[in-house]
Order: structure tokens, then sequence, then C-alpha cells
């Protein structure tokens, strides 16, 4: 593991039934987020997924690779750039950016990690939009 | 959602806005997991996947603070710092650290920490979010 190295990617089709999923299991009902009229009135014009479903990603692609280190001492710092809708295909990749030895031993890895909505090929042009930028770091032994 | 309005001009740093326990049982963990989809190895173990713990978290904020519709979450900063297994009790405690007014928008950070029965600090964190002014 060096520097630079990709860390695998996570792929999620975002449908409605998953963000009214979320939003029964986390308990945030904002109706921009289930209410189809509601959102239509909105800036965003219709539903849109909950940022922190999208967030939830980023956890996952770091708990993939780190596993039980992730829970234990995983660092996450993110904005959420652009909105996700139901019927969106996402892709959150990382690299990583740097590696330090820590005196008291171990590892700290830190990461680059972007969320995009409908991720395009090389070659295909760049139809993709970021919809969250992150810095995520995790001590190893 | 609540209806029953919230004067956020009003609220200052350092005010406790929220408080809540939730027991992280295995229906509540599942629930989570299958909505986000999540495929790591953490989901499905005894252990919880961290990002549930962060999401409850923020689930204190959202019905305490009765956030309306049309709120924006902004950003989000979030430290793990022990593993959480299936089946314990958390406290996510959130207290106000910035209200300040941008545009038609007000700007609440809000502090985040929770903890478990015994006392551990599972996880700290701060969330940024635009309340319609």
């Amino acid at each position: 593991m060096a520097a630079g190295d990709a860390l695998a990617s996570v792929d999620h089709l975002i449908t409605q039934e998953a963000v009214s999923a979320y939003a029964e299991a986390s308990g945030d009902f904002n109706p921009i987020h289930i209410d189809a009229e509601f959102a239509a009135g909105s800036h965003f014009g219709r539903r849109i997924a909950h940022g922190m479903m999208i967030a939830a990603t980023v956890s996952e692609l770091m708990a993939g690779e780190f596993g039980l280190d992730w829970a234990r001492s995983g660092k996450l710092k993110l904005r959420f750039r652009a909105p996700v809708f139901p019927g969106d295909q996402i892709q959150t990749r990382g690299t990583i950016k740097k590696i330090d030895e820590l005196q008291e031993g171990g590892r700290r890895i830190t990461c680059t990690v972007v969320t995009v909505r409908n991720p395009s090929d090389p070659g295909e042009g760049d139809s993709e939009e970021v919809a969250i930028t992150a810095q995520t770091s995790v001590v190893v032994a | 959602m609540n209806d029953n309005p919230v004067d956020y001009a009003a609220l200052s740093a350092g005010q406790t806005v929220s408080r809540q326990v939730c027991l992280l049982d295995d229906a509540t963990i599942s629930a989570y997991v299958a909505a986000v989809d999540d495929g790591s190895p953490l989901a499905g173990s005894e252990f919880v996947t961290p990002m549930a713990v962060a999401a409850l978290s923020v689930r204190g904020v959202v019905n305490d603070l009765r956030i309306p519709g049309g709120t924006l979450h902004l950003g989000q900063e979030i430290e793990f710092t022990d593993a959480v297994r299936v089946g314990e009790t958390i406290t996510c405690a959130a207290e106000l650290s910035q209200n300040s007014l941008r545009g038609a928008s007000r700007i609440l950070v809000v502090g985040l920490s929770v903890t478990t029965g015994n006392g551990r600090t599972v996880m700290t964190g701060k969330s940024t979010i635009a309340v319609p002014a």
C-alpha cells in the first residue's frame, strides 16, 4: 500500500425506494427526500437522496479497505457538492494521499475520496458530476 | 418532520440541542444496512457499520431541532473512536457551536458526541446545515 494507490470503488444505483427506506431507517423524513409534490417546489425541482445516505458509500469504501480499523479510528471530513437524485448511478472512489508512520506505532493512512453521480468511463466524455468530496484517514497496525 | 416551529435565530453557541438514547439492536442496524445497501465486511457482522452511528446521531439533531423541509446538509465531519457491537445502547448528544445568517439561510454548525452505556466515546463529529431563514 503506497501513496497514489487507488482504493476499490463502490457503485450503487440510488432508487426512490432506497431513499424512502433510508428515511425510515434514519428517522430523517425531510419532505425534500420523500414528498414529490413538496420537492417539485424546491430549489432542486424533484426529490433528492439524503446526504448521509450518499456519505455512507464513503464509509463503505473505507470499511471495505480497512475493516474494523475504520470503525475504531476512522476520520471523515466531507462536503456535499451536488444533490443525488433517485435514478442516479453513483460511484465512490478513493486514492491514498499519504502514509505517516506514527510514533506510538502503526501508520495513519490519509485518502482523498470522491462520490460522482452518473460516472463516465475513460474516453466516454465527461457526463459525471461530483456529489461529495471527502478526506478520510484511518490508523492501521 | 414536526410542525412546531423553532426560533433558530434564538439558538446560541454552547446550547445543547439534542440528546437521544438509541438501542442498536439487530432490527435497527439491519434496516440501515439494507437501506444503504452496505456491502462492506462490517455489514452483517457483530459490529455496527459505523456510519449507522453517525446517521442516528444526526437523526437526533433533525428531530429535536425540528429541522424544516428545505434544509440542506452542507458538510459533515466524523471521527470514529471505537467500534460498537450490535446490541449496545448509545447516547447521542448535540451542541450548537455556530449560528449565523448567510443570505436567505441560517447556517447552523452542530457538534456531535456519541457514547455507549459504559461511558465509552465512540464517535464525535460536526454537522453543518443550512436552514431556510
